[in-house]
């Protein structure tokens, strides 16, 4: 009978034959989450179970784009609103995150997991928090408002966040000053490129002279990205096929000439990190090891990001 | 009284009080190394310094002055030991002034040597080195160049001891950062280096200011008196380089790491303070503007490249005294105006102003002469000190703090002693 720690076996024996692509890797890692899901469902003990749910997961799981290692970020939603349903999704959840945790995708710091009553609600509920956020506008819920726009099903009915997210596009058409707030919310990326052109490496610690993939060059893509997606309804979840809609947009052709081979490229600078032993490690690339070209390279997808970044910015707060 | 007598009062006022605003410096090393370094070792770092500056002042009473000032050769002065001249002043300053001026540039100097010590040192190594580099080490740099030694002969400026005060210092420092090695944790084993960040950017902020406002006494009071007002002129080049200095230093580590650091913005400003004090009575204002920016952006270079070179100096000696020191002397042989050169007899205008490498040559020699007596003196005894009793504290004390292993109480007893609270707890619990 499977178990958690025979999907960790079975994970870490077959991991490397999945590497030579982001998308065989983001596979195989679905792959290895639902397993853990069965696996939760079983140990919950209750057959037929109590409601029809989605699990959805998010973050950069949910667009596609997750690394070697990845930390978990989850979420359930169930069909009918009742105290038991709410208490057996919960007791579930809590049962998919420490499977997962033991399986190797760490717990989520900022607790976005289906244990978590945020993230672990019935489709009307659901509706109702969405609406809460968007109208409360404070600093925190906009980042969680933008993580749930990342959120792809795993398990389940995908129409149930489809439903979820046109509630989040319907709201901003009416509401233009959402896409500010969330714009505000994301303005601020690490800095890649200094004043004199150099690529500006970590100072200090193990990854001195690296540069931090994550926040120097993926954020601004994705963040810029997802915001253009919000606003058009774009509902796809990879950074990649969001680009593609958008760039058939007559208005943003120009803007997004470059990004998606620049993006792919990121993606495949990424896929070089093999030797991460933690999930920081597969943020961090060594940018003394780089040659020129590739140096040039990277140097030119992190100004674009900026770039890009700055315009969506421009754009959405002017 | 005549105006003559009154203007040798005014001499002698004016560098007493130059003597209370360097002596009041101390004040300002004591909040800027404390404030560099971790809690841990916050009351220690107050405390050594105080009573260093005690050692340092009766050793050269006893016998540092003598050694700088006193009948001799061109290499050491041999006379006035145990130093008691009570007599008045006879158209200029009193001894007792000289005197009192003298050891503050004396405890500074020893002050710096001690940057490069911080936070591993052993509280008996402080004692001996104190009366060993007070007794042996500055004084003799002294003599060569104020004392009326042989650099002195070949017409070095050093108008307030950037030279004779900061680089000593810094070499000493050197000395001591190479034989005690870097602390724990400041290196990973693939050769990255951590940030062992001070404990309080406010103290070091308010060090720098301490420092800043006791420089004008530092640099002003090296007129030795009041004739023509050119104190002031002395404190003007003072103040626009110690803000060149800040400035540079903010852009040069913003434009490197995109972060305007503060620790590195102070050490800019004491980089402009330390390049200006050899040139500030030999040069014009602009220029001093200059030296004291290239002074900011080399301190942030400097830091860098000892940080590589796995040289460990939590608050930038080596740098900010050392590398800058070596600079602002060297400025004196660019940028030294015939008026305050030439025409007054003490040596020769600068390569821009001169046309010639006479006075950077000069300046040059002085330079690797007295760095390389500091260094070489200090590196023997330290080594031999190491040697004998070891200067370094061991690994459990360096871990709880040089407060509680050296002095038995910590600088901050409250914050301190939770901790510790909290680490026997979690030691407890694993067990």
């Amino acid at each position: 009978m499977e178990t958690y720690e025979t999907i960790k076996q079975w994970k870490e024996q077959h991991i490397s034959s999945f590497l030579d692509s982001s998308k065989s890797l983001n596979e195989f890692h679905d792959q290895v989450m639902l397993k853990v899901l069965k696996v939760a469902l079983r140990k919950m003990n209750k057959s037929p179970i109590p409601c029809q749910f989605t699990w959805f997961i998010t973050g950069s799981g949910g667009r596609l784009e997750q690394g070697l290692i990845s930390d978990q970020d989850h979420g359930i939603v169930y069909l009918n609103s009742n105290g038991e349903n709410e208490a057996y999704f919960l007791a579930l959840g809590e049962e998919i995150s420490y499977g997962l945790h033991i399986v190797g995708y760490p717990y989520c710091k900022g607790n976005i997991m289906s244990s978590n009553p945020v993230w672990c609600k019935s489709i009307e509920k659901w509706e109702n928090q969405l609406m809460q956020w968007m109208e409360d506008e404070s600093w925190e819920v906009m980042r969680y408002l933008q993580i749930f726009y990342d959120a792809r099903q795993l398990f389940g009915n995908p129409e149930n966040l489809v439903r979820l997210k046109k509630i989040i596009y319907q709201y901003q058409l009416q509401n233009p000053n959402l896409l500010k707030r969330i714009a505000a919310n994301m303005k601020h990326v690490k800095n890649a490129i200094g004043p004199m052109g150099q690529i500006m490496v970590e100072q200090y610690g193990i990854y001195q002279g690296y540069i931090n993939l994550k926040y120097t060059a993926f954020i601004p893509y994705v963040n810029s990205i997802r915001l253009l997606s919000i606003k058009e309804g774009v509902f796809e979840n990879s950074t990649v096929d969001r680009l593609e809609k958008l760039s058939q947009m007559e208005q943003y052709k120009k803007l997004l000439k470059h990004c998606k081979s620049n993006f792919l490229h990121l993606i495949d600078v990424r896929m070089t990190i093999l030797n991460a032993m933690n999930y920081d490690d597969t943020h961090y690339l060594n940018v003394k090891k780089l040659t020129n070209d590739q140096r040039k390279e990277i140097k030119k997808v992190l100004k674009d990001g900026k770039s890009l970044h700055d315009h969506v910015m421009a754009l959405i707060l002017q | 009284m005549d105006v003559s007598a009154v203007v040798v009062l005014m001499d002698n006022l004016w560098v007493a009080i130059g003597a209370i605003l360097v002596f009041f410096m101390i004040g300002g090393f004591i909040l800027l190394e404390a404030g560099s370094t971790r809690m841990k070792n916050a009351g220690h770092i107050a405390g050594k310094t105080i009573f260093t500056a005690g050692i340092g002042t009766l050793v050269f009473w006893a016998v540092g002055y003598g050694f700088i000032y006193g009948e001799g050769n061109p290499f050491i002065g041999l006379s006035s030991f145990f130093y008691g001249d009570y007599s008045a002043a006879d158209g200029g300053l009193t001894p007792a002034v000289d005197f009192s001026f003298q050891v503050m540039f004396a405890l500074v100097s020893l002050t710096i040597a001690f940057g490069g010590f911080a936070e591993r040192a052993k509280l008996s190594v402080y004692v001996i080195f104190a009366v060993l580099f007070s007794a042996f080490i500055y004084p003799v740099v002294a003599h060569w160049i104020w004392g009326g030694g042989w650099l002195a002969d070949h017409g070095k400026q050093d108008f307030a001891g950037s030279t004779v005060v900061h680089l000593t210092g810094a070499m000493a420092a050197l000395a001591a950062t190479m034989i005690l090695k870097p602390r724990i944790g400041k290196y990973n084993k693939d050769g990255s280096s951590n940030n062992l960040a001070g404990h309080n950017q406010v103290y070091t902020a308010l060090g720098v200011l301490i420092l800043w406002v006791g420089w004008f006494g530092f640099n002003g009071a090296s007129t030795f008196g009041v004739a023509d007002g050119f104190l002031g002129f002395v404190i003007l080049n003072t103040q626009l380089a110690a803000g060149a200095g800040a400035i540079a230093a903010m852009f040069t580590v913003w434009a490197v790491t995109g972060k305007a650091d503060v620790p590195t913005t102070l050490n800019g400003a004491l980089a402009g303070l330390v390049a200006i004090t050899a040139s500030c009575g030999f040069v014009e204002p602009w220029a001093a503007v200059v030296i004291g920016l290239i002074g900011g952006i080399m301190v942030v270079f400097s830091m860098k490249l000892f940080d590589n070179m796995k040289l460990d100096d939590p608050i930038a000696a080596l740098s900010v005294h050392g590398t800058v020191g070596v600079w602002g002397t060297l400025s004196n042989g660019l940028f030294a105006v015939p008026a305050l050169s030439t025409d007054i007899g003490w040596g020769q205008a600068g390569l821009f102003y001169g046309g010639s490498f006479t006075q950077l040559g000069v300046q040059t020699l002085g330079v690797v002469a007295s760095g390389a007596y500091a260094f070489i003196i200090s590196f023997i005894i330290l080594k031999v000190l190491d040697m004998v009793i070891g200067l370094r504290v061991s690994e459990e004390e360096e871990i709880m703090g040089l407060d509680i292993s050296e002095h038995g109480s910590y600088g901050y007893p409250e914050q301190m002693e939770a901790e510790s609270v909290k680490l026997t707890t979690a030691a407890t619990i694993e067990k």
